[in-house]
């Protein structure tokens, strides 16, 4: 899956938004959305708040994990243990990039959200590279991807099964192939 | 003059708490059990620095710069004051410490701790220790000696010891106070004291009385007590002079004496009566601040003021006390004692001093003769000084506070106290104290102050931006109140050394260029509170007025409010003015509040009625729902509503308080909506209010109301009957102000109310309650009630089914009587019209009754067309009887069925009819109505023989083919009665709708004999068609009509009577055929009666309204 793909999966996340316009409920097919009151948080779709917040038709209120506090914690859990600890939201990456990207003046200490988020990303993703490593140096047949998110799986999955291909081929003929290769010579 | 005291605020969570403040008393400093250390500003200061010094702090001590605090990590701490950085650990315990104090030169900390040790460490050196053993159980509390040669501690083994600090021995002990095992245990954490200065006296709390003990004899010198204190006492402090004592018992009073006099000064009382854990005395001035373990800190003001040095002894004292309290202080005492005694502040105090004391017979006497000598002593004092001394001899009161009768002389008055009054504020807004602050939060959008260094300035902040995009104005004016509609911003400030008290309007719906307007205020008069309506402003100012203007600034209505504002709150012609009533006791407040309608028709609603607040609660938001019904919510967090539907009663719809996670969070109310049911109001965590940063999200609350029992089935569908009803009142005021509203939303409550209804029945049903069911059967419409008859039959509760009938017919006849008390005046003129009408009105509530379930009793007895027929020349047998039933066919169809189905049985129309005049049929109508509902309900027998409703005849085949045909008649929507008899009035004026009545009358004509209106019409035809040659046919009747009217009453009874002659046969001849068969038929149904039960329900399928489709649905579900 690309990137993008993940991220328009993200987009269906609920978030909650103070519209500044009013509008009675709204039929969609994914589900009816609204009725939106002026000054009444109301909860959305992230794709269309942030269309909203674009046009400047409402304000976003963060969601809860969107928290310094909290997420420094989730940061020095993630670093202290050696799994992969749960995320706040299955979608934690593509919703901080989103929204701070959008609606950064809604979000109390932006910048600080962006490095915990980062830094808690690094970690993970540092994690998984070890991990692939161990895997493929044991060459185990299996492996657990607790707690992964699915922007987390994409960005390792397609390369680590690609490679997991390759060395396959390369092993299966290195030992009985060997044969059958000196045949072709 | 009492001391003043401060409200309380929160300083600490719950828990114990010490308080003391700092060298030059500019500053309180508090510690509490969630281990922080506060220092206030003052007791306003809404941003206290805090300092962690563990994770629960026991005690502290300020001096030199040094705090000192014991902690529950064991230790003492020290930390630089006012910098909060630590400074060290001065010594450790195996357990906490409790108390720790600081000698009076600062050098030296003693600290005593629960491992029964009191340790004295130098601040600069804590290696120099010295331990005192001896103590049996952990120490409470500690005192310095203000010579530094004694050191005395109370412990919880019940002994007070005083130690000699050279040789850490132990100069002599008392067991005084009750044994424990723990400070938790301990009844009193006797907190003793040393006199300041001289260090003669050594003060001890035990239980109730202060106990002093001379130094170095170590006897006991003298208790000090008070009537008041009822527990025990917790605390004693000196004031910094050594002449007055202080004392903080466990239920909240606080208590001081002049020592010397042995006189008690002040008594105050705990607002909430919580133990008090700390008390400081101010070192400059007369204040003590104290602390109780909820962890509330207050302030109290102006101890033991006004006193005069009126007597020689007590003028050494005085001075003393002078140059104690020096500052500013000092010059009030001064102007206080060359005051007259008839000055303003005098006034004021002996008007306090009667309020505070509402003594019976002779305390108040004495009291007021007290005021009297008082006043004559200030006079004294002015005119000489030699009088002054044998005044005094005759009052027998040494010491320094002979002008204190309120608290030194009368006895002590133990009734309710007067509660301060509530200061006036705006709804939605918040303390006006605050830097940053909300000046209004309302449905339309947000106004902030901002007043610090930098800028002073208010920003406006709409919900909806289509309204008015945000503005940012500079606040020169000092603006502290303001309002916000969707037309107008509206601000307020108070008057100025030079600039009078202002409301300022900025009318942004305004269509020209000019948007502002300014108002000055006259002199002296102050706006208090202020709010908008649609189209205009008012203000309510401290000359207690309330001023109206329209919102483009024109001054209108002046009135006078009956006691000092509260709030006042406006929407769309609406003004509510919440006031002053009176003095309120034991924390209530008096409150009473007006209502108004400033529109065309200008009226008064609510005239000054009481308030209904929870006990001991303010009011903290009033204002109306988005649907125009005043609300209001109080301290408690109770929100009422105005129920229109009860006399103008206040009803509680929700506790806000029920929602709070913690006891100190609150709910801040911003706004009320009734449809949607949503109560928007905005969390707040420990506080009242929400600061403006972070911004604050609106949360919606449910509404519910009180109801007992809402846990079980019956609780709950009884508590949404009733809020479905409450909340959908508005329509009615809507409807009945000329409002336009949503029919669509009244539909959807009745049925949702309907609905709630069936299921209480079916529910009451289940249980047996049958009488339970015909009440609740009294609330249902009458289409209800007949599926209500219909579940009951199913269920074989015959006696119910019966009683319900009852109920449907009683029903009935009600709205017919309504209904013709509404028509009363027209009906004399409208006699002959009525046949018309009734025809016309007839073929279409015939179509309406072909909708209904329960027709089926009067169309299986006849097919369509015979009924048809038989029901015009029933109606046309008096014309009374054509009222009535002209009233059914166009009151509801149902009724009208109803109606029609009781004939079979009694016509209570007839009886009467035909005796009474019918010039006043009205009248005749309403009696009847009265006879008729009594004779039904006396005579059930006949009903037991007889119940119309749910027994009809066997259908007959007929009947089900007219059935079928109205299947597809076409269905007029049903409207509501009422407006049907409007429509009604309307449609005589209208020329198509004559034409209708006109051939609705043809069809029926050849079969009917003519009425009054027709004879004269024949034979005036040729006058009116002479007259007007180009009239066509319904011209001709209508310019009939018109001239029929003209006639007089005489004359137009002329007419009927012939008409009546030429047709009396007739009808009796129709009656003699009807009746036999329907007396048979009769005789059959009974015993049929079981089948046709079943036959009933089956045929007679609801044909029309979701709402009666689904409430059977139910019903048969049910059953």
């Amino acid at each position: 899956m690309e990137p993008a793909e993940v991220e328009f999966l993200a987009e269906k996340e609920l978030v909650t938004i103070v519209p500044n316009f009013s509008l009675d409920r709204i039929h969609l097919i994914g589900g009816d959305l609204g009725p939106f009151n002026p000054g009444l948080p109301v909860e959305v779709p992230v794709w269309l708040a942030i269309n909203l917040k674009q046009r400047q038709k409402c304000r976003l209120i963060p969601p809860e994990w969107m928290d310094v506090g909290k997420l420094e914690e989730i940061r020095d859990q993630e670093r202290k243990e050696d799994t992969f600890t749960p995320m706040p939201s299955p979608y934690y990456m593509e919703l901080t990039k989103l929204l701070l990207n959008y609606a950064s003046d809604n979000i109390p200490r932006a910048d600080e959200i962006r490095t915990l988020v980062k830094d808690t990303w690094d970690t993970r993703m540092a994690k998984l590279r070890l991990s692939a490593d161990s895997f493929v140096r044991q060459q185990e047949v299996h492996a657990k991807l607790d707690n992964l998110t699915l922007m987390e799986i994409n960005t390792t999955g397609t390369f680590l099964t690609q490679a997991l291909d390759h060395m396959y081929k390369l092993r299966t003929n290195l030992q009985p192939g060997e044969s059958s290769h000196s045949q072709d010579f | 003059m009492p001391s003043k005291q401060k409200p309380m605020r929160y300083g600490h969570s719950e828990g114990h708490t010490d308080v003391c403040f700092d060298d030059t008393g500019s500053c309180i400093v508090t510690c509490g059990s969630d281990g922080d250390v506060r220092i206030w500003e003052n007791l306003d200061d809404d941003d206290p620095k805090s300092i962690n010094v563990g994770e629960k702090a026991f005690s502290c001590a300020l001096k030199n710069g040094k705090l000192v605090t014991a902690a529950s990590n064991n230790s003492v701490q020290v930390h630089t004051f006012p910098e909060g950085a630590p400074d060290g650990i001065l010594t450790r315990f195996t357990t906490h410490a409790n108390h720790v104090t600081f000698s009076p030169d600062g050098t030296r900390v003693a600290a005593g701790s629960s491992d029964f040790m009191i340790k004295v460490v130098e601040v600069t050196d804590s290696s120099k220790q010295k331990t005192f053993r001896g103590h049996d159980a952990p120490v409470l509390s500690l005192s310095f000696d203000p010579k530094d040669v004694y050191l005395a501690s109370a412990s919880c083994d019940g002994s007070v010891r005083v130690w000699s600090l050279a040789d850490q021995t132990c100069t002599t002990s008392w067991l005084l106070l009750q044994k424990c095992n723990d400070v938790i245990n301990a009844k009193s954490i006797c907190r003793l004291a040393w006199q300041p200065g001289t260090g003669k006296l050594l003060a001890v709390p035990v239980d109730k009385v202060v106990e002093l003990f001379r130094r170095e004899t170590w006897d006991s010198q003298f208790n000090l007590s008070d009537a008041s204190i009822t527990q025990p006492l917790n605390v004693v402090v000196w004031s910094p002079c050594g002449q007055f004592l202080a004392a903080g018992s466990v239920d909240g009073n606080i208590v001081v004496w002049n020592v010397e006099t042995q006189q008690c000064i002040e008594r105050m009382k705990h607002e909430k009566k919580y133990s008090i854990c700390g008390l400081a005395w101010h070192p400059k001035y007369k204040q003590i601040a104290y602390t109780d373990t909820e962890g509330n800190l207050g302030l109290l003001e102006n101890i033991g003021d006004v006193e005069k040095p009126d007597d020689k002894v007590s003028s050494a004292v005085a001075k003393d006390y002078n140059d104690l309290f020096d500052g500013d202080d000092d010059d009030y005492l001064n102007g206080d004692m060359v005051e007259p005694p008839s000055s303003p502040k005098t006034g004021d105090n002996e008007d306090d001093a009667d309020d505070l004391v509402q003594p019976p017979g002779h305390m108040r006497r004495a009291v007021i003769d007290d005021d009297d000598d008082n006043s004559l002593d200030i006079g004294l004092i002015k005119a000489s000084s030699g009088l002054l001394e044998k005044e005094d001899d005759g009052d027998d009161q040494p010491g320094g506070f002979s002008a204190l009768p309120s608290s030194t002389q009368q006895p002590l008055y133990d009734g309710p106290m007067p509660t301060p009054r509530q200061k006036p504020f705006q709804s939605g807004s918040t303390p006006v104290h605050l830097m940053h602050r909300f000046m209004m939060w309302n449905s339309v959008g947000i106004i902030r102050c901002y007043n610090d260094e930098q800028d002073n300035a208010i920003d406006i902040e709409f919900h909806d931006t289509s309204v008015h995009h945000a503005t940012h104005l500079p606040n020169s004016l000092s603006h502290t109140m303001a309002d916000l509609s969707t037309e107008a911003i509206l601000l307020a400030c108070e008057s100025t050394e030079e600039l009078a008290s202002k409301l300022h309007c900025i009318h942004f719906g305004s269509w020209d260029a000019n948007k502002e307007w300014t108002v000055d205020m006259p002199k002296d008069e102050e706006i208090e509170a202020i709010c908008l309506g649609q189209g205009w402003a008012a203000c309510a100012t401290t000359a207690l007025l309330v001023r109206v203007f329209t919102v483009g600034g024109v001054q209108k209505e002046i009135f006078s409010l009956p006691g000092p504002v509260v709030s006042m709150a406006g929407h769309g012609e609406q003004l509510m003015v919440v006031y002053h009533r009176g003095t309120g006791f034991d924390g209530d407040q008096c409150l009473g509040v007006q209502l108004m309608e400033l529109g065309m028709k200008k009226r008064q609603i609510l005239h000054g009625d009481p308030l209904s607040l929870t006990r001991r609660s303010y009011l903290v938001w009033v204002g109306f729902s988005a649907e125009g019904t005043p609300c209001y919510v109080d301290s408690e967090g109770i929100v009422r509503m105005l129920n229109r539907g009860l006399g103008n009663t206040w009803i509680p719809v929700c506790n806000t308080r029920e929602h709070c996670k913690g006891k100190y969070d609150h709910y801040w109310v911003v706004g009320i909506h009734e449809n949607p049911q949503q109560l928007r109001c905005i969390p707040c965590k420990g506080t009242r209010f929400p600061p403006t940063l972070p911004r604050p999200a609106v949360a919606i609350l449910p509404f519910q109301l009180p109801y007992c029992q809402v846990a079980t089935e019956k609780g709950q569908m009884e508590e949404q009957y009733w809020r479905s009803v409450l909340f959908h009142g508005y329509l009615d005021y809507l409807s009945k102000n000329g409002y336009e509203f949503d029919e669509n939303a009244k539909n959807q409550a009745v049925k949702e109310q309907q609905e709630l209804l069936m299921k209480l029945f079916a529910l009451s049903c289940k249980l047996e309650r049958e009488f339970r069911c015909v009440e609740l059967a009294n609330l249902m419409t009458p289409s209800v009630v007949n599926l209500a008859i219909k579940y009951s039959s199913r269920s074989r509760r015959l006696n119910l089914a019966q009683r319900l009938s009852n109920v449907a017919v009683e029903k009935a006849s009600e709205l017919a009587a309504a209904a013709a008390a509404a028509q009363e005046d027209e009906e004399e003129e409208k006699e002959e019209d009525f046949r018309h009408h009734s025809k016309a009105r007839y073929s279409s509530s015939a179509t309406n009754r072909g909708q209904l379930p329960g027709r089926n009793v009067h169309q299986d007895q006849e097919e369509e067309d015979d009924e048809e027929t038989e029901a015009c020349e029933e109606a046309e047998e008096t014309p009374e009887v054509a009222h009535i039933f002209t009233f059914f066919f166009i009151l509801s169809s149902e009724i009208a069925l109803v109606a029609s189905s009781s004939r079979g049985r009694v016509n209570p129309f007839k009886v009467s009819s035909s005796k009474k005049d019918p010039v006043v049929p009205s009248a005749n109508i309403l009696d009847n109505m009265t006879k008729y509902s009594k004779k039904t309900s006396g005579s059930r027998a006949v009903n037991k023989q007889n119940p119309p409703v749910i027994k009809p005849l066997t259908p007959k085949p007929k009947t089900k083919q007219a059935l079928a045909a109205s299947f597809f008649q076409p269905r007029t929507p049903a409207i509501n009665p009422a407006e049907k008899i409007v429509e009604e009035k309307e449609e005589k004026a209208e020329n198509e709708s004559q034409e209708t009545k006109v051939t609705a009358q043809e069809n029926t004509e050849n079969r009917r004999p003519k009425t009054g209106f027709q004879m004269w019409l024949e034979e005036n035809r040729a006058n009116i068609l002479t007259d007007n040659p180009d009239l066509n046919e319904a011209e001709v009747i209508k310019e009939g009509m018109s001239r029929f009217r003209m006639l007089t009453s005489e004359e137009r009874m002329v007419w009927t009577e012939k008409a009546r002659g030429g047709r009396v046969g007739d009808s009796a001849e129709d009656k003699k055929r009807k009746r036999p068969t329907a007396e048979e038929d009769e005789g059959k149904k009974s015993q049929e009666q079981k089948s046709e039960d079943t036959n009933v329900s089956k045929k007679s399928k609801p044909l029309d309204a979701s709402t009666n489709n689904r409430l059977s649905a139910f019903a048969f579900k049910q059953s």
